[in-house]
């Protein structure tokens, strides 16, 4: 008798509990925590993570380059209401100098790899009088093209997730072995190719690829070249004159350039090759599969000596 | 009774300068008392509530009262000042959120209060209209700032400038109002809010200038060498953030190194905050950490020790006019016996006459306590603001 | 209307004592008293009132002992019955002239101030020529405005007896007769008796009734009195 009545009492305190807990987990569904991002990796990151347990925004145009791109006040009071807001770091976004975010919510995702992160040797600075302080110089930013790298910005995603929703990190532990399991694959897949490029120079169009040569023990120059625009006479002559000591047969370029522009190249020794950063969403695909449309092209580009094609993902 | 009334107040109304002073002797006698015990009361609960609803402040080693009055009440005068990197570190500790504070300028009379955006959350501030500051240069504006300067989002606030003269100094900086705050009665209305980097602007040490990378910029190079542009002083820099110039504001050197007046700190618990709090006890640190609400008992109880002396004064003062009253009121009615005899000799009452007599005392005590009620009541509305506002400009 | 018996009066202090063997004064009789200063005359228009009281004898005014009446029956008699005017006027500074005339209603619940009271006082101080001085205080007014003020607090009442002490002795001619015609106008309209304590022989003969106070017994050491007059 005493135990029914015991779970005469029980029971239905058990049952409101469980009826808060499901309640909160359909309020949870409905009005997922948001989770803002500064480029497209990291969005990518938090989405394989996560799933639809968060709502991952990254807002930035389509037609932009992240890195640069300052949003408006008012996207910027969007980020602030984010639960959750994940910075590249490396100086990455240096809209982020000039907003007022809650630091509580933010997350340097590569925080914990500052020791990995290059700084960068040729941009300019300025102080004010002779004493004066400099500003500072800048870092590298595009860090996940080195996949070591890009697997530890996935794992500070995977933390920052887990805090915000702890009740999830089973499951958000094992896509992260996924997501790991996909960049370790990019990363034997590059070391590879990269092994039979050995330190055969190569022209990089822009300086975004300090990470994947260091990473990979590329031979790299950078010029300073759009894709989509004709480059004038004296990005032409900068080129021949890197060319004289930095004999490339290769330049890589962030997205398909001008026909024009490959024919004159073609004509100078350098073959063109597309290897797409991926900073913003692409029109197609994701991250990974854009990854390895660019190893596949490394591939092409430097074939192994068998005829036998790698598997595709 | 209506007569006795009469004759006594037209009495009053003759002799008013006589009247006046009287009353006004025993309604301050009555008044101060009272007025000062209902402002040490106010100015109790409302000091208190603000203290007991921050934690722990981070200042540089000195006066921590100053501290508290400048962090919770944004007083004039601020601390010596602490670097950025006291913030960094008890956030990067996972004791406590740290909240930076720099309160030093002002814009005429309000505080600037550079902070973060948890500030708002932390004092449970909603906004009247409008948004947070998002970008450099905007700000959010109190209920009272938005009511006194005749301001909502879209317009401009202007800091002040420290000094005229000195070329050096601090210039003021046009700040665009983000948003207003709704009212909380506490020191938050009468300030503006901005990111604690546009407080460094405000001070110079962040700023916008042309690129001097660039040809148009050529008059404000003093040198070139190696990669770095030193830049002389003629070099043209923005007194106001725009969206035209706003990617061109930057900050030099480190910003660990940068000041602040206070950092907040709130606990994740009360075991964090015995941790955090223990940091701090090295004599060798030249930091401090205070509990407000500890600094502010001790304002209090120095307030209460001068309460009960300056009380103690007035009952000597109020017995000795009470007593100077009735040396007044015995003197009077011996110069009036003459109209007393009159009234006795055409057949006046002795009670009536006595009455009419009593009732300008009680006349006069009458309207001293109403005096003394309503100068209360005005006390009650306006007295700790007014106390506030003496203290802490 | 009064009526005195067997008197004697004298201060604690000094040698001054009145003693009057009979004084009667009749129904609507105008009567003035003159005398050396000193000789008790401001000292029987008190006992008159009931404002002193004699050691022995005995004071009637209008039918009531009044000698024999504690403090507050006098007051209360007096307010109503006894119109007094003094030399000096004895105006309220802090009053105005109306609030001054209508200060015997304001003084004893005996008497009812109403709007036929306030209207009385009005029309009397028109009929004197100060009907448009009623908000002025005494500091405002000449002397004989003051004393014209002052009758008309004693007549406001309308007393059947009035007594007056010097009251032209601060007067200039003009306004001696001025307020004397006041006095003797309303014992005539109004039946009553006048008592007036006068130094002034000029008034006297507009007196039905002159008393000499050396007719009077008052004692300095060993005098005795020589004469008694008066009406039965």
């Amino acid at each position: 008798m005493k135990l029914l009545t015991m779970l005469a009492c029980v029971l239905p305190v058990a049952a409101c509990t469980q009826d808060k807990q499901a309640s909160e987990d359909t309020e949870a569904l409905r009005n997922p925590p948001r989770v803002y991002t500064v480029n497209y990796p990291l969005a990518y990151f938090a989405e394989r993570i996560a799933g639809e347990s968060v709502q991952v925004v990254f807002p930035a145009p389509p037609d932009v380059d992240p890195a640069f791109w300052s949003p408006d006040a008012e996207t910027i009071a969007d980020y602030q209401q984010a639960e959750l807001v994940l910075l590249n770091g490396a100086g990455y976004a240096g809209w982020l100098q000039r907003a007022t975010l809650s630091r509580s919510r933010l997350v340097d995702t590569s925080a914990a790899l500052a020791d990995s992160l290059i700084p960068v040797d040729d941009t300019a600075t300025h102080s004010h009088g002779p004493g004066g302080d400099h500003s500072h110089k800048d870092m590298a930013f595009t860090s996940w093209l080195d996949m070591d790298i890009a697997a530890g910005q996935a794992r500070a995603v995977f933390d920052s997730l887990v805090r915000l929703r702890p009740e999830n990190e089973p499951g958000y532990r094992e896509r992260l072995h996924e997501l790991e399991n996909d960049l370790g694959e990019l990363d034997t897949r590059l070391k590879v190719v990269a092994e039979r490029i050995g330190d055969q120079p190569l022209v990089f169009s822009h300086p975004v690829y300090q990470y994947l040569a260091r990473g990979y023990g590329l031979n790299g120059r950078s010029v300073h070249w759009e894709p989509h625009d004709v480059p004038g006479n004296d990005q032409w002559r900068e080129l021949s004159d890197a060319l004289a000591t930095h004999a490339a047969a290769w330049m890589i370029w962030e997205d398909e350039p001008l026909p024009d522009t490959v024919s004159r190249l073609e004509g100078m020794g350098v073959e063109s090759l597309v290897f797409r950063p991926c900073g913003n969403r692409p029109v197609e695909g994701s991250l990974v599969s854009v990854m390895l449309e660019n190893v596949m092209a490394l591939e092409r580009a430097f074939p192994a000596a068998a005829s036998i094609e790698p598997a595709e993902m | 009774m209506r007569d006795v009334l009469y004759l006594a107040w037209r009495y009053l109304v003759y002799h008013r300068l006589k009247t006046a002073i009287l009353v006004t002797s025993i309604m301050l006698i009555i008044y101060l008392p009272i007025g000062l015990n209902v402002v040490v009361e106010q100015s109790a609960v409302h000091l208190t509530a603000r203290a007991a609803a921050t934690p722990l402040l981070i200042g540089t080693k000195g006066s921590p009262l100053e501290l508290a009055l400048n962090s919770l009440y944004f007083s004039s005068e601020h601390p010596e000042l602490i670097d950025y990197s006291e913030a960094t570190m008890v956030a990067d500790s996972g004791l406590a959120d740290a909240i930076p504070l720099y309160v030093r300028f002002r814009s005429r009379t309000h505080p600037i209060v550079g902070t973060s955006l948890d500030y708002f959350s932390f004092h449970n501030l909603s906004f009247a209209s409008g948004r947070p500051m998002a970008l450099l240069g905007e700000c959010v504006v109190g209920a009272n700032v938005a009511e006194s300067l005749g301001v909502k989002p879209g317009d401009a606030v202007v800091s002040s400038s420290e000094t005229v003269f000195d070329l050096a100094g601090v210039y003021p900086l046009k700040m665009k109002v983000a948003g207003v705050l709704a009212r909380a009665f506490t020191p938050d209305d009468d300030a503006i809010f901005v990111d604690v980097k546009t407080a460094w602007i405000i001070e110079g040490l962040g700023h916008g200038h042309q690129d001097l990378a660039r040809p148009e910029a050529a008059s404000g190079v003093l040198s070139r060498a190696d990669e770095n542009i030193v830049a002389n002083a003629s070099v043209v820099q923005y007194n106001e953030i725009t969206e035209d110039n706003l990617d061109s504001f930057h900050f030099h050197g480190d910003l660990a190194g940068y000041p602040l007046t206070a950092v907040l700190a709130v606990p994740r618990d009360e075991k964090s905050a015995v941790i955090l709090r223990g940091r701090y006890t090295d004599d060798s640190s030249t930091s401090q950490i205070v509990r407000p609400v500890t600094v502010i008992d001790e304002l209090l109880d120095t307030i209460l020790t001068i309460q009960q002396f300056i009380v103690a004064a007035v009952i000597i003062v109020g017995l000795a006019t009470i007593a100077t009253a009735a040396l007044v009121f015995m003197l009077s009615l011996r110069l009036r016996r003459r109209e007393i005899d009159t009234m006795v000799k055409i057949g006046g009452s002795r009670p009536r006459v006595a009455s009419m007599l009593l009732a300008e005392v009680v006349i006069v005590v009458i309207l001293s306590s109403s005096l003394a009620a309503v100068l209360t009541l005005v006390t009650w509305r306006f007295g700790p603001g007014v106390i506030e506002g003496f203290v802490l400009t | 209307m009064i009526r005195i018996g067997d008197l004697l009066f004298s201060y604690d202090e000094g040698d001054f004592s009145l003693e009057i063997p009979q004084l009667n004064v009749a129904h609507g009789e105008t009567v003035a008293i003159v005398g050396p200063s000193g000789s008790g005359k401001t000292t029987l228009l008190n006992m008159i009132a009931g404002t002193a009281t004699p050691h022995s004898g005995q004071v009637t005014t209008n039918g009531y002992a009044i000698s024999e009446l504690h403090d507050a029956a006098r007051r209360d008699f007096r307010i109503a019955n006894i119109g007094l005017v003094f030399q000096e006027f004895e105006l309220l500074e802090y009053l105005n002239v109306l609030d001054n005339i209508l200060l015997p209603y304001r003084i004893n619940r005996t008497l009812h101030l109403d709007t036929s009271v306030r209207e009385r006082a009005e029309a009397i101080a028109e009929r004197v020529g100060i009907g448009d001085k009623l908000a002025r205080y005494a500091n405002q007014l000449s002397q004989g405005e003051k004393q014209r003020v002052a009758v008309i607090r004693a007549l406001v009442v309308q007393p059947p007896l009035l007594l007056a002490d010097e009251p032209t002795g601060n007067l200039d001619p003009l306004n001696k007769e001025r307020v004397l015609d006041i006095l003797l106008q309303y014992a005539t309209d109004n039946a009553a008796t006048l008592v007036t304590v006068t130094h002034d022989h000029d008034i006297l003969h507009r007196f039905q009734r002159v008393i000499d106070f050396k007719d009077f017994y008052a004692y300095g050491a060993g005098q005795r009195p020589e004469n008694v007059a008066g009406p039965t």
